[in-house]
């Protein structure tokens, strides 16, 4: 009896109240299933024995069934023919084959076959797509935006006045992305661009800022670009350039005192009035005397020999220049004064 | 067998066996039929537009003596096998001889400078203007490639007169014999004194009132004097030919070498000295400035006459600054390829001399193309034709 109290006492939850002692030993056997757990975490569940099991079969895997979702059919079949396209596409967006109603094909096609359609095209998704500018759209946005606009100044209605009246050009980029960031590093770079001649500049000051510039400056448009982009900030970059070109006018107008060593070898350019062919001319006419000062004004055709060495030199040697010197070379040299001038025939 | 052969080499030498066999010798060969592309006018003093795109041949004893200082030798080869010297009349020779003509000889000299590519014909445009200078009976100055004496002087020395100045003594001799053999005639006919005693050392000197020949003698004999002695007779000339004795015509070749800045002499230190450092240069520079009258100065500018690499064959760049700022103001004259008239005459005058045969309209076609009309290139290309 105490054995059997004990055992009730051990396993309280199967313990049902009865008056009969064997009717109590007969229900604790039967409270015992078959252990049949495989797996240790599953230990605690399962009290009964524990089936051996020689050869263990492996657990069985449990097929992942696919749930099919279902697709909407593209929405191009419900669209009208008058739809507004700026609702449908009204920003930058990724090709989308159901929305765009259009049997666009794009790709290398297959032998025998047309080049892949619209669906699953991922050429069709790497190219940039203009859908969002399409001229309705845009008269749309310019309508939107001309209520902030002022008139156009009359007396800007030609590029000359434009450039007489805004001689400093300010250049520099905003970039606009749809990506998380709004940032390019790319906007700080500002450029200034001023034409040379709008600067009030003299001989000796022009001389300076060229060699200043050295190659920011374009001859043939006569643009000195200066290009700020070393600053993190477009604003920092804007006033640095806008120091540059104050220092640069300001150093170019102060003459220091040793560019007064300046000699012919340093001269930007050719200027006869200095050089040894202004002496040689004069020297030759003043044969047999020796001349007394440059002057070339009694010379005959001595302006047009100066012209002429002038552009050979500053000009660079071509069949031209040279023919040109060789005319006016023809006109100073000394020929019989019966004789009319020389020619080739 | 090669020691026979050897003797029998040895025997031709020996005896002229030309003269003795049958073989056909070369003889002046007597053409009756006048033929088109050549002029008679032999006078270049009267060559004018009329005998363009003629070949006229310069007589053997006035090529003798225009030649004296030499010539190149491709020019000299052409003319032995030619058995004459013929050149064609072109437009710039013809030019530079009216110019020539035209000049006031009284009045500073006139300078024209030859430029053109490489073997355009500025030698050749040159040599026919020195046989004018002959003709007309005037002094020759006449330099035929100032590089040889730059290239590979055979000898050099430090100037006794002048530091950092190097002469060249055997070129200078050279130079002087050539001088004067060229224009003994008209030097002994005109009779000039030297205008001032030149001392050349402590015991030799030249007096004033002395024969100009016996300068140029004591030169030749005394070759450690010689670039001195040129130098003197530059001015000497100069002073002659201001005071009416003489006419004088200098004509350099490839005178843009004497503003080259490298050249192959070398002086104690081993150290490359430029062409300014040479005492001959001082001379002919000095003989072509315009400080004088009575005379003409030709030179050529060439893309050769340097060391350096010459991209163009322009003058102003050739002569470098230095150079033009002491020439100006000269009349450039260009020297151009053939042009077609001019190709066709030559090639004519080819086939006359036997030097190409068989030649189809098209060969000419395609040698026209070949060498773009430029002189060298078509001799070089005719050569084995």
């Amino acid at each position: 009896m105490s054995l059997v109290a004990r055992l009730c006492e051990r396993h309280s939850v199967y313990l049902i109240p009865s008056i009969n002692n064997l009717t109590v030993v007969r229900s604790v056997t039967k409270a015992r299933i078959p252990n049949t757990a495989t797996s240790k975490t599953d230990k605690g569940k399962h009290y009964g024995f524990r089936i051996l099991e020689l050869i263990p079969k492996p657990p069985e895997k449990q097929q992942r069934i696919v749930k099919k979702i279902q697709a909407l059919p593209p929405r191009m079949n419900q669209m009208a023919v008058d739809q507004d396209w700026t609702s449908v596409w009204p920003g930058q967006r990724t090709f989308h084959p159901a929305t765009v109603p259009l049997p666009v094909r794009q790709g290398y096609p297959k032998k025998n076959e047309a080049p892949p359609s619209k669906y699953g095209n991922a050429e069709l998704m790497k190219i940039p797509n203009f859908l969002h500018l399409t001229p309705p759209t845009i008269k749309r946005h310019c309508e939107a935006l001309k209520k902030f606009c002022t008139k156009w100044p009359e007396e800007l209605d030609t590029d000359t006045s434009y450039d007489k009246h805004f001689p400093l050009e300010v250049i520099y980029s905003n970039y606009c992305y749809s990506g998380p960031s709004i940032r390019e590093p790319m906007a700080r770079i500002v450029s200034f661009r001023v034409k040379l001649s709008n600067l009030t500049l003299d001989q000796h000051a022009k001389d300076k800022i060229l060699r200043l510039v050295g190659e920011r400056y374009d001859p043939e448009s006569d643009l000195l670009t200066i290009v700020a982009d070393r600053c993190p900030i477009r604003k920092q970059n804007y006033e640095y350039a806008e120091y540059l070109l104050t220092a640069l006018y300001h150093e170019s107008w102060r003459k220091e005192e040793w560019e007064n060593e300046k000699t012919l070898a340093d001269m930007e350019y050719y200027d006869w009035d200095l050089e040894q062919s202004r002496k040689n001319l004069v020297t030759v006419y003043a044969w047999p005397e020796i001349p007394q000062d440059y002057d070339y004004e009694n010379i005959p055709n001595a302006t047009e020999y100066k012209i002429a060495v002038s552009d050979l030199v500053n000009n660079g040697e071509d069949d031209f220049s040279v023919n040109k010197y060789k005319e006016a070379v023809k006109k100073i040299m000394f020929w019989k004064p019966d004789g009319d001038k020389p020619n080739e025939k | 067998m090669a020691v026979s052969q050897r003797n029998f080499i040895k025997l031709l030498k020996l005896t002229n066996l030309r003269q003795s066999s049958t073989a056909a010798q070369a003889m002046p060969v007597h053409e009756d039929i006048h033929q088109s592309f050549r002029t008679r006018e032999d006078n270049p003093e009267y060559h004018g537009m009329q005998h363009i795109n003629r070949i006229y041949t310069i007589p053997n004893n006035d090529l003798k003596m225009i030649t004296c200082q030499g010539l190149i030798t491709m020019y000299m080869k052409q003319f032995k096998t030619f058995a004459e010297a013929s050149i064609l009349v072109r437009k710039p020779a013809v030019e530079i001889i009216s110019y020539l003509n035209q000049a006031d000889y009284s009045k500073p000299v006139n300078k024209y400078v030859l430029y053109g590519e490489d073997g355009t014909g500025k030698t050749s445009t040159m040599l026919h203007t020195l046989h004018y200078a002959y003709t007309k009976g005037q002094i020759i100055v006449h330099v035929p490639w100032i590089r040889s004496w730059f290239d590979g002087p055979k000898e050099t020395a430090n100037s006794i007169t002048k530091t950092n100045k190097i002469d060249l003594p055997f070129h200078a001799a050279a130079w002087l014999r050539n001088f004067k053999t060229q224009n003994q005639h008209i030097l002994n006919k005109a009779d000039i004194k030297l205008s001032a005693t030149h001392e050349w050392s402590a015991t030799e000197n030249s007096a004033k009132d002395s024969s100009l020949m016996d300068m140029i003698d004591f030169g030749i004999s005394r070759i450690k004097f010689a670039s001195n002695v040129i130098i003197k007779l530059m001015s000497e000339l100069k002073q002659a030919s201001t005071s009416g004795k003489c006419k004088v015509l200098v004509a350099i070749d490839g005178y843009n070498a004497l503003f080259s800045q490298q050249t192959n002499i070398f002086n104690d230190n081993k150290q490359m000295v430029p062409a300014s450092q040479v005492s001959l240069t001082e001379a002919f520079l000095d003989i072509t400035k315009s400080d004088w009258c009575n005379g003409q100065v030709i030179v050529t500018v060439d893309k050769m006459a340097t060391k350096e690499n010459a991209e163009s064959h322009f003058p102003r760049y050739l002569l470098t600054n230095e150079g033009f700022d002491h020439l100006d103001p000269f009349l450039p004259i260009s020297v151009e390829n053939y042009t077609e008239d001019e190709f066709n005459t030559v090639i004519e005058y080819y086939k006359n001399r036997k030097w190409i045969r068989n030649l189809s309209s098209d060969g000419q076609k395609e040698l026209q193309l070949l060498s773009g009309g430029n002189p060298y290139k078509l001799m070089e290309y005719c050569k084995h034709l």
